[in-house]
């Protein structure tokens, strides 16, 4: 367990000093006084390395925070954003894989395939322009630009606005909480909409492997029925496969997500880099690369030994490597 | 199946989801861009004035919206001297300044704010006049310098204007935009932290709202000022939401997220109107769209050749193309509504053929290139300088006239201008204050360079000296003879061909009344009443 924890904080190592040689790059870049020559790059790395680290990212200048919290602060919001997203598409898109999987090449299979090619193939942020028109067609009354109301002051807690607006009910009781849940709405549903599709078709890839397993067509002539066999033996072992593959698409949903803060005008890390970008704060990029790419990593390890704790057959890996 | 889940979803929680507009408590106001300071002193454009002028301050006088006399405002009246070199204002008495968290007021408004106000913009030693680079601005000192001789303070609420010579425009320059008066014991509070530049940012006024919070987003607060002399307003809480892009104002009024919207797009214009529950407000603005010739620079030195390029164009087809409905065509300077108006001056005719005439003639050489400068920006009145530009090339091609177009940035755009080396220039100008010398001089005066607006190069000594004359002259019937006259000249002379006057138009909800906008000082939202939702 110790030896496979090392091995994945190696690797971790090794990928964090790239990317931070890659953020120094960056804001060498970005620079306005350029080194004298003579100074040593390796030094200035090591300088800039320790200001990272005692949390001095620099000076933003379009607002005259640090980087690192504004940082912080879009980089919230767009988690918040991505999270919603994540756990609308579980919900949605589990039983609709199960069933495709379940019935496989039937018509069920057949129709709700298509609907999930169709969300892969459609652009995010197309869908994202077309969904603005929603509420204005159907008179839905959902608000369509950016985060919360202006109306509600959130005072800044956690960074996370539906926890910081259900902190502040004592101002404006559950008020702020439900609109700051409607402003989620159309960005999380473009966000699902690529996100289901994949969960659906990883859901049922993995059942349908599960289900050609000897233990299930015993479990047939057992007699027991579809659902005992789905609920005993197909979801234990169909289901965590899934995990590693959507940690795979972990970057993709935080890019996906990024553009779509931007067409809702979210005050999400998308429209932080692109106003820094616009404001010429390229300073901003280097914060954003360590704080996007650091979060992607120590999540991907988070998911890895999560996976190995849930899954029998990756522990049994490790200790087979043993 | 997915679509009818998120559907639904979407229905059910949209139900619990109260819109914006139908809290009656608070009005959204999405204009186009951000206030560059809390300042109209040292900023005149229209968003900044927008989000200051009405809300935050008040002036000496100002323009009744109907009448378009002087009224008070916190001058409660004034008198005129029998040599008419001074003017005596009366202020009015326990008039409150604003109470927030960085400023509690000890005293009511007296005269030393007002003569703190005015000579920050007078005085070149007054400890404010620099900050924030106040001086940098064109508008800053301008319109008082050659005015004001002196302000004197007789007693708390008595104060005399005394002027360097005879000049009716005073009472115009005290109801504009810039004469707002701040509150002098701040600034004092300012200096003596250090923080003087604070003052155009966390402002102090006498107005009816207190400026509360500003953030990146483009969001502003503002809350009642419980204690305004004029009364109480019927909406608490004010708040200016910036969204840039006109497709998303305009979807914003629809669901409820903001209840007045600036400058919808012009093609959107006809939908809004078809909508029950939508109103337009149109205002016309001293702004005016034109094509300035450069009077210094072969061939358009002639008047001729000036008058056959503007026979060239199409003016009609123009504003059809680019502003629908928001904008009236003219053919002179001055806006209609200005008193100085001159109803009969002629009509530009669209008459290529004579066009084509004139310049065989006058002996244009027809293989040369003519260059044609816009802004790569747009100004808040004209939408489109790129399409405007295109259907004056294409025009001019018709009648076999080739020319560049060539789009710069500001600071491109300035070098070209003050190296005089281009030949017709494409600008929008917009006129300060309601006297018709504030479009003319910077247009036409020899004093006046080219970034301050003469982009024609113009120098003459009849326009010159009608300039100098009319603006002393005190007998109103005198100048308005004068500038009919001056009208004529410009009109004979084509040193402008004048597009368009583009309306000033706000698009906002019907359970929205008392909406008022005031086309030199902005919207005013003192009136404004809110009723609930339909």
């Amino acid at each position: 367990m110790l030896n496979y924890l090392f091995r994945r904080l190696n690797l971790l190592l090794i990928t964090a000093l790239i990317l931070s040689i890659i953020a120094f790059i960056i804001s060498l870049w970005s620079n306005q006084e350029r080194p004298a020559q003579h100074i040593n790059l390796f030094m200035l790395y090591l300088d800039y390395m320790g200001n990272i680290l005692q949390g001095q990212w620099g000076i933003s200048l379009i607002n005259q925070k640090s980087h690192m919290i504004n940082g912080l602060i879009a980089f919230s919001s767009t988690l918040e954003l991505c999270l919603v997203a994540l756990l609308t598409s579980v919900i949605i898109g589990i039983p609709l894989g199960i069933f495709a999987g379940i019935y496989r090449d039937g018509i069920l299979d057949y129709t709700i395939m298509s609907i999930a090619l169709i969300g892969l193939a459609l652009p995010a942020f197309w869908l994202a322009i077309m969904l603005i028109m929603l509420p204005i067609t159907f008179d839905l009354g959902l608000p369509i630009d950016g985060n919360i109301s202006p109306i509600y002051e959130i005072p800044m807690i956690t960074g996370f606005q539906l926890i910081d607006s259900l902190l502040a009910s004592d101002l404006y009781d559950l008020a702020a909480f439900i609109d700051r849940l409607t402003h989620l709405i159309l960005p999380a549903v473009v966000l699902s909409f690529f996100l289901t599709s994949e969960i659906i078709r990883l859901t049922r890839y993995s059942i349908s492997q599960v289900m050609k397993s000897n233990y299930i067509k015993a479990a047939n002539t057992k007699g027991l029925t579809v659902i005992q066999i789905v609920f005993r033996h197909v979801l234990k072992n169909a289901l965590p496969p899934i995990i590693p593959q959507l940690r795979l698409q972990l970057n993709t949903i935080i890019s996906i997500a990024m553009t779509v803060e931007i067409v809702f005008d979210a005050q999400g890390s998308g429209v932080w880099l692109l106003t820094s970008i616009r404001g010429g704060d390229y300073l901003a990029l280097s914060a954003a690369v360590i704080l996007i790419s650091g979060f992607i990593l120590l999540s991907s390890i988070v998911i890895d030994i999560l996976q190995m704790v849930i899954s029998p057959t990756t522990r049994k890996m490790l200790y087979a490597d043993k | 199946m997915r679509f009818i889940l998120i559907f639904t979803t979407a229905l059910i929680l949209s139900g619990c989801y109260q819109s914006e507009s139908s809290l009656k408590d608070n009005l959204i106001y999405c204009p186009e861009s951000k206030a560059l300071s809390f300042n109209p002193q040292i900023s005149h454009d229209i968003s900044s004035l927008d989000a200051t002028t009405h809300q935050l301050y008040n002036r000496l006088v100002k323009r009744d919206p109907t009448t378009q006399n002087y009224i008070p405002d916190l001058a409660t009246g004034w008198l005129l001297s029998e040599d008419k070199l001074s003017y005596t204002f009366f202020l009015r008495e326990n008039v409150n300044f604003h109470q927030t968290e960085y400023f509690t007021p000890t005293r009511h408004f007296k005269a030393d704010d007002v003569i703190f106000s005015l000579q920050r913009m007078l005085d070149q030693d007054h400890s404010f006049h620099s900050v924030n680079r106040g001086m940098d601005y064109y508008f800053f000192n301008h319109p008082f310098t050659h005015l004001i001789r002196n302000i004197v303070k007789i007693d708390d609420y008595t104060i005399k204007f005394i002027l360097k010579k005879p000049d009716i425009t005073l009472l115009d320059s005290l109801a504009a935009h810039y004469s707002v008066i701040l509150s002098q014991e701040y600034s004092e509070q300012l200096i003596a932290r250090g923080t003087p530049e604070k003052i155009d940012f966390y402002p102090i006024g006498t107005g009816p709202y207190k400026f509360k919070s500003t953030n990146d987003a483009g969001i502003t607060h503002y809350i009642n000022h419980a204690k305004f002399w004029g009364g109480k307003v019927s909406v608490n809480n004010l708040i200016f939401d910036v969204t840039e892009n006109n497709t998303k104002r305009y979807a914003k009024l629809l669901t409820g997220e903001c209840d007045i919207i600036a400058n919808p797009a012009p093609s959107q214009l006809k939908q809004m109107s078809e909508k029950p529950n939508i109103l337009l407000s149109s205002e016309p603005t001293a702004n005016i769209l034109l094509w300035a010739f450069n009077s210094n620079k072969i061939p358009f030195t002639e008047k001729k050749i000036r008058q056959a390029f503007s026979q060239a164009v199409d003016q009609k087809n123009l504003l059809e193309a680019v502003f629908y409905q928001s904008a009236t065509a003219t053919n002179t300077l001055l806006n209609h509504q200005s008193w100085a108006y001159n109803r009969r001056s002629t009509d530009i005719q669209y008459k290529p053929q004579e066009a084509l005439r004139t310049l065989q003639e006058m002996g244009y050489d027809f293989n040369s290139t003519i260059t044609l400068l816009t802004p790569v920006k747009n100004s808040l009145f004209n939408h489109s300088f790129h399409k405007i530009a295109e259907l004056i090339q294409a025009n001019l091609l018709k009648i076999g006239v080739k020319s560049d177009i060539l789009f710069l940035t500001q600071t491109e755009l300035e070098k070209r201008l003050i190296s005089g080396k281009y030949d017709t220039y494409l600008t929008s100008v917009n006129g300060k204050i309601n006297d018709p010398d504030s479009i003319f001089r910077p247009l036409l005066s020899c004093d006046s360079t080219v970034l301050e607006g003469n982009s024609s190069q113009w120098c003459s000594k009849e326009v010159q000296s009608l300039l100098n004359l009319t603006l002393l002259e005190s007998n109103f019937t005198t100048r308005i003879k004068n500038y009919y006259k001056l009208q004529e000249i410009i009109q004979e002379e084509r040193i402008y061909f004048p597009i368009a006057h583009a309306l000033r138009m706000d698009a906002f909800k019907t359970n929205i009344s008392g909406f008022l906008v005031d086309p030199f000082t902005g919207i005013n939202f003192q009136n404004i009443k809110k009723t609930e939702a339909h």
